[in-house]
């Protein structure tokens, strides 16, 4: 029966799928994972265990197996393991003893309001943020070289922590996670959330300093593009799509087409610190001086429409011939790309500067001619940079201190800008080796100033310019190849053109303008305007003064540029398919879109403007929350087993294609993702809820060595997992234990290592205090850096920040144990777990009860009472947190 | 047979039982039995942060002698990290023929001139980028982006350590700071953390992070620990009598002993100061130790400094370690105590190249006369070459185009190059035949007695491998 069917649907999916596998060589969609979800049968049993249906599923599999549930753990180790589960913190003794005391009378209720109490608790978002964080490679700082620190990346932490205490539908999480802004324009969480596709590593050195301009630019866009799309589709479908780079998927049917659309979904953005307000009422006042600014400047420029008009025909005809000769040919020039040299810029004007010539030889000098530089910055054009006032001096010493001959000096009156029009200045044969041109006052730019010059020529009596055979330095410069540089000054490359005679009618023309427009303007009109612009200028201040929006680090397309990373400010970059993933082989233009895993959808966006980046993110966004499609679903209630059970029903959480596992329990997968969908809007509560009523999570671990025999490996559940404390829960366990965990929630993270913002950022973990209450604070919120990740938390088999983890390793090495015994933090904290007891009565009782919630048995009495009267109460603490039952749950 | 790991435990440990105790047990490594005979048991892997320059220590080119100081024409256009290409450069020394083999050296690594006749050179490697970052990983882990495990992490993996008391994969890094991409260079990533890189400091008061408690709990005592560990063994084994079949417990238990272990042994390895004073001269060690003057950079600081690490590198060989990361060079910034010259090749190189070949060679030959010179490799590399034209006169900028590596012993012929660069030193010599990082890591997997193309992992669908998808073994630099 069963193979019949899978034949029918093999040939029924090959049927729907040849358009697309015909024309890319796509594997066909004939895997277990690309099937629709069904809603199984539920199995019907008699037996009084099952609770839930999750248990309906298990029985029947364990049943199948030969195997039986074993019988329910006891109550301390119910609430140890729910507690840990749901809030990655221990109960209190209090809560112990209460749920046991509850327990007693009626089990089945207490445990029902102890998990609903749990599941309430604010601890619940910070437990479960932390897998979906190991899941999208969260960190805070950008990995590669010169490892920068993202110091906006927490608010999209607090936003997971948010959405799963608020308990956000998925499909919203998922949709906010791609294209929120897109969608939810104005709702904060719509960019925070873009925070996920940002999360990965970076790397600065290729997208700041070398930029898109350059091959190794282009390249690590391509790189950074990848991420983005292998963590959407690892973390939201368990697929893999990365291996299509450069040849179609070996194993799923993905395309190398199918991989390029996607890059062309994210084309449009860079990951960049994104403005967003959380405050309504800065963002009211922002929109209202907008609003005045905007009615001010209209009414300005009434004014001046006002103005024009009195002017009339004589007005107009010298704006005319001022345009006129502006644009004519007559002054139009030839510019060349290499500018000239050009000083690092200054906020004063009367900062010296100087730029210097070294002949190979000392020369005898007859003439010296300085070529002002064009550059259409602040719409300057020719002449910009050329100094106001300035001495050109020639000497044999470099340093200018003897032997100096000073050739021209306009230092005390403004010299009138050249243009580009070269400066000839006799220097009457005077001998030496070095030129040099001080400005001692400098032209100005936008707001700064600089002295900027295309050329400098030296003539010897021969009337040969020497300088090309020079050296330059000067007292500082900008080196922008190849529009700046010192060695632009002698290449003999500068903006040439322009009729003298034109220039000085335009300056007569300009001279004539001022005159009337001083007539023109009335004394009425002159002080409204002076009221506008004084309004207009306090406004401004005020509106820049406003908080800039608070900054989270995320994609965008519209951000403030910084280094050789240029928004796109929405339009996309073109996409081509690569051969063999080499940018140097480029083919096709590739247009949006995701592969056709499921029957109905097409390999193509359909777009209204398939040129707009919102509408690609949308598109995808709708692709991933389709309620046909058969990965999502099953991809995330795999997702909250694993993160109970120990083990996903898939093993391969972020793999569900032919190279991943296959699941234990289809059934249950499918049954768990329809219900999860359809039933209870997609609350991940709800599920959590599911799981743990059930009497399969209720299980002891105790081992059972007939059913260890046939399932050693408890694939089928005859037992719950016995596991080890994450390095997040041990960490928060150590601190609770202390009496020192400071439960404040959200904000910037702690930082416990010294750091400097250096060439490369410094996290020295070394120089932290382990006492500075600043950082006692929950593991979630802990500063994450990539070059240098936590020696303790990693040692302790914390996940790293550069790769998705969608799964922890659980390892036992010596390296672990020393860093429990030795770390300063333990030792800290050791000190503080015995500072609570003192004079207490009985001092190991009150030890085991805080750390593990019992009572001591005689022999630990003795034992630990023996060991503390000689070494000492924080040693003895020390060693409890040592416990291998301090480190496991049952 | 397929050493995939990670699917063994998914299937048969499935993360729970079984599982701690493989961790330990693997450090007999996951290859009980190799793929062919192995000719090296163990590698050294010299690492010169910020790309050292191949043109002025290892590749000699004559024809930037004949064109030096003549605006450099390689008759293409060339797109350069930083600048422009200026002028042609000859090497900033003197290049004479060194050993039975003649191989020109430049003078200023010429202590290798000594061991040159076992040295096999590769002249035409060939990086993707000029960014030191994707240079570095690509070196380091054979992929120019973050998440793959470290080449010494798969090694480690496959072939455990001989020695429980000490990590198997070393990593000495430049005390001054770390290269690019920091810890990444040596991160297990999705190989069990067991296999990870763990850092000694030699000469530190912590050499390894945690080995010793901390100075100022004073409240820890040698005989607190010692009683510690006994009482700490009855309690756990106490709950683990009440939790029967599950070995992470005992694994677990196991661990701590080892740990009091490893206090001694790593103890005793970084014991320098009891090597005999001929040995510590052949190193170059200096009197001061690291408190040598290092305020303007010196040959002096930095022949202590590399000899000092190539000294404990035998020292850790010798007692088991599998794979020593030996790195020259700190993050790429200033004073500049790394190999990214674009100012000043003579002033960054110069003491840089001679402390690192005096510490390496003495390295070579005291491994020679131990007789651990047959079974050890050591690959010397950095994240790509230099240019052969001048970068504002006096440095060099980036050349990912070509560039040099060298091994030398277990399995290696020496006195060998293998691989020409052409004229320049510019591209290599034939474009269509280059050598990638994965021949070299093939190679050395060779040599380590594995199929590079069967020690794999699955991860994320792929069955990944050092090599990616590429690497063939070098087998002209093969003995």
């Amino acid at each position: 029966m069963k193979k019949l069917s899978l034949i029918l649907l093999l040939t029924l999916l090959a049927s729907v799928d040849r358009g697309v596998a015909a024309d890319e060589g796509r594997k066909p969609n004939d895997w277990w994972s690309l099937q629709p979800i069904r809603t199984p049968a539920i199995p019907t049993h008699k037996a009084n265990w099952i609770r839930n249906e999750v248990d309906a599923f298990i029985l029947a599999k364990l049943n199948d197996k030969s195997l039986a549930p074993t019988s329910p753990a006891d109550p301390r180790t119910l609430i140890r393991r729910l507690s840990y589960n749901l809030t990655g913190l221990p109960p209190s003794p209090a809560e112990i003893h209460a749920f046991i005391a509850e327990s007693k009378t009626d089990a089945d209720s207490a445990y029902e309001r102890l998990v609903d109490r749990l599941l309430s608790s604010p601890h619940y978002g910070e437990h479960w943020a932390r897998f979906w964080l190991d899941a999208a490679r969260y960190g805070e700082s950008h990995g590669y070289d010169k490892d920068k620190a993202r110091f906006n990346a927490w608010p999209y932490r607090d936003y997971v922590i948010r959405s799963f205490n608020d308990d956000k539908p998925y499909a919203r999480f998922v949709q906010e996670q791609v294209a929120g802004d897109a969608l939810w324009p104005g709702d904060p969480d719509g960019v925070i959330a873009l925070g996920f596709v940002a999360a990965g590593p970076w790397d600065f050195i290729a997208h700041f300093e070398v930029g898109e301009g350059k091959l190794d630019g282009r390249i690590a866009k391509h790189m950074d593009r990848d991420d983005m799309v292998a963590a959407v589709f690892n973390t939201f479908m368990s697929a893999t799509v990365q291996c299509a780079q450069c040849h179609d998927h070996k194993f799923d049917p993905v395309s190398m087409q199918d991989y390029y659309r996607l890059h062309a979904v994210f084309s449009a953005v860079d990951r960049a610190d994104r403005v967003y307000d959380l405050d309504p009422a800065i963002v009211k006042k922002r929109q209202s001086l907008e609003a005045k600014i905007s009615k001010l400047t209209t009414e300005q420029r009434t004014l001046d429409q006002g103005v024009e008009k009195a002017g009339g025909a004589q007005l107009a005809k010298l704006r005319t011939g001022i345009q006129s000769l502006e644009k004519g040919d007559r002054l139009k020039l030839k510019t060349v790309p290499e500018h000239g040299y050009h000083s690092q810029i200054t906020s004063r004007p009367d900062d010296v500067k100087w730029v210097q010539l070294e002949l190979p030889t000392a020369t005898e000098i007859h003439e010296i001619r300085l070529i002002g530089s064009h550059d259409n910055y602040a719409d300057i054009g020719a002449g910009f940079g050329f100094p106001i006032r300035f001495r050109v001096e020639v000497s044999t010493d470099s340093k200018f201190a003897t032997d100096v001959t000073l050739v021209a000096d306009h230092t005390k009156i403004d010299f009138i800008n050249p243009g580009v029009t070269p400066v000839s200045l006799d220097a009457n044969a005077a001998k030496g080796k070095f030129i040099r041109v001080t400005a001692t006052r400098l032209a100005e730019r936008k707001n700064d100033y600089m002295l900027a010059l295309a050329e400098l020529q030296v003539l010897d009596a021969n009337g040969i310019n020497v300088a090309p055979g020079g050296t330059i330095s000067a007292k500082d410069s900008i080196e922008a190849p190849t529009r700046w540089g010192r060695k632009n000054l002698t290449d003999g490359k500068f903006a040439t053109g322009g009729d003298p005679k034109a220039m000085a009618e335009l300056a007569a023309l300009k001279a004539e303008l001022q005159k009337l427009m001083a007539k023109l303007e009335t004394s009425d009109i002159r002080s409204r305007r002076d009221q506008i612009t004084a309004s207009l200028g306090e406004s401004r201040k005020e509106h820049k003064a406003l908080p800039a929006g608070k900054l989270v680090y995320a994609i965008g397309a519209n951000f403030k540029r910084f280094g050789k990373v240029i928004p796109t400010a929405g339009k996309p970059r073109e996409i081509r398919h690569l051969h063999r993933g080499d940018m140097r082989s480029p083919g096709d233009k590739m247009q949006p879109g995701a592969p056709a895993l499921w029957g109905g959808t097409a390999p193509k966006f359909q777009l209204a403007s398939p040129d707009s980046d919102a509408e690609r993110r949308i598109a995808l966004a709708r692709y991933l929350t389709a309620q046909d499609n058969p990965l999502i679903w099953r991809s995330i209630v795999n997702r909250v087993w694993l993160g109970h059970m120990g083990r996903g029903i898939v093993d391969t959480p972020n793999d569900f294609g032919r190279m991943g596992g296959t699941p234990t329990h289809p059934e249950l997968l499918d049954w768990l993702a329809a219900w999860f969908r359809d039933d209870v809007g997609q609350s991940l509560k709800s599920l959590h809820r599911l799981i743990a009523m059930s009497a399969t999570y209720r299980q002891a671990s105790t081992h059972h060595e007939a059913h260890s025999k046939t399932d050693g490996s408890n694939t089928f559940y005859w037992r719950m997992n016995r596991r080890k404390l994450r390095a997040e829960e041990m960490r928060d366990t150590v601190l609770v234990v202390a009496g020192k965990l400071d439960r404040k929630m959200g904000g910037p993270s702690y930082r416990d290592f010294k750091f400097k913002d250096d060439h490369t950022p410094k996290f020295w973990y070394h120089l932290h205090d382990p006492n500075d209450p600043a950082t006692h604070r929950r593991s979630i919120y802990r500063f994450i850096a990539r070059s240098q990740t936590h020696p303790f938390m990693t040692t302790l088999d914390c996940a790293d920040p550069s790769q998705m983890v969608p799964r922890r390793d659980e390892t036992t090495t010596a390296l672990q144990a020393l860093a429990l015994m030795n770390n300063p933090f333990m030792a800290a904290m050791s000190e503080h777990f015995a500072a609570r007891l003192p004079d207490s009565q009985d001092p190991v009782g009150e030890t085991i009860q805080i750390a593990l919630g019992r009572t001591p048995t005689k022999n630990e009495q003795t034992l630990i009472t023996s060991y503390a009267k000689t070494h000492g109460w924080p040693a003895a603490c020390r060693l409890i947190y040592n416990l291998n039952e301090f480190a496991y749950l049952d | 047979m397929n050493l995939n790991r990670r699917h063994f435990l998914s299937t048969a440990a499935g993360g729970f039982a079984g599982l701690a105790l493989t961790d330990l047990l693997a450090r007999d490594g996951m290859i009980g039995v190799l793929h062919h005979p192995p000719r090296a048991k163990r590698v050294v892997q010299l690492f010169m942060g910020g790309a050292a320059s191949h043109v002025d220590l290892f590749d000699y080119k004559p024809q930037l002698e004949k064109e030096h100081g003549k605006q450099w024409d390689p008759g293409e256009e060339v797109e350069l990290f930083q600048s422009s290409p200026g002028a042609s450069a000859k090497s900033y020394w003197d290049f004479k023929p060194r050993g039975a083999c003649g191989k020109p050296l430049s003078d200023i690594v010429a202590p290798l001139g000594d061991v040159a006749d076992d040295m096999a050179f590769i002249h035409n490697l060939v990086g993707q980028t000029g960014v030191h970052s994707q240079g570095t990983l690509l070196q380091t882990t054979g992929f120019n982006r973050p998440g793959f495990p470290s080449a010494g992490s798969w090694v480690s993996y496959a072939l455990g350590s001989v020695n429980d008391n000490l990590p198997a994969f070393v990593v000495l890094p430049d005390h001054r700071g770390l290269a690019s991409n920091g810890v990444k260079n040596w991160s297990s990533m999705f190989l069990p953390a067991e296999s990870q890189g763990t850092i000694i400091r030699p000469g530190d008061k912590t050499p390894i992070n945690d080995l010793f408690p901390p100075e100022e709990s004073k409240f820890i005592t040698k005989q607190a620990d010692k009683d510690g560990l006994a009482l700490l063994n009855k309690l756990n084994s106490q709950h683990a009598l009440e939790r029967l079949g599950d070995s992470r417990l005992q694994a677990r238990i196991h661990s701590y002993e080892l740990a009091a272990r490893m206090q001694l042994s790593a103890t005793e390895a970084l014991q320098v100061d009891k090597e005999p004073q001929y040995i510590k001269d052949l190193y170059g060690l200096a009197p001061e130790g690291r408190g040598v003057n290092d305020s303007e950079i010196n040959i002096k600081a930095e022949t202590e400094f590399f000899g000092r690490k190539c000294l404990v590198t035998r020292r850790l060989l010798e007692r088991g370690v599998r794979f020593v990361q030996v790195w020259s060079g700190n993050e790429n910034g200033f004073p500049r105590r790394n190999w990214d010259s674009h100012e000043d090749i003579t002033r960054d190189h110069g003491p840089l190249a001679s402390g690192m070949a005096t510490g390496a060679a003495a390295l070579i030959k005291d491994l020679k006369q131990r007789g651990m010179l047959d079974d050890t490799l050591i690959l010397w590399t950095t994240e790509f070459g230099r240019m052969p034209c001048a970068q504002r006169g006096t440095g060099r900028d980036h050349n990912p185009f070509v560039f040099t590596n060298w091994l030398c012993g277990g399995g290696i012929k020496g006195g060998v190059t293998h691989g020409e660069s052409d004229e320049w030193g510019f591209k290599p010599a034939d474009r269509h035949n280059p050598t990638q990082v994965y021949d070299i890591h093939a190679t050395i997997m060779h040599l380590l007695g594995i199929d590079h193309e069967r020690l794999t992992v699955r991860h994320n669908s792929i069955d990944r491998r050092l090599t990616d998808v590429h690497g063939h073994v070098i087998k002209e630099i093969l003995a």
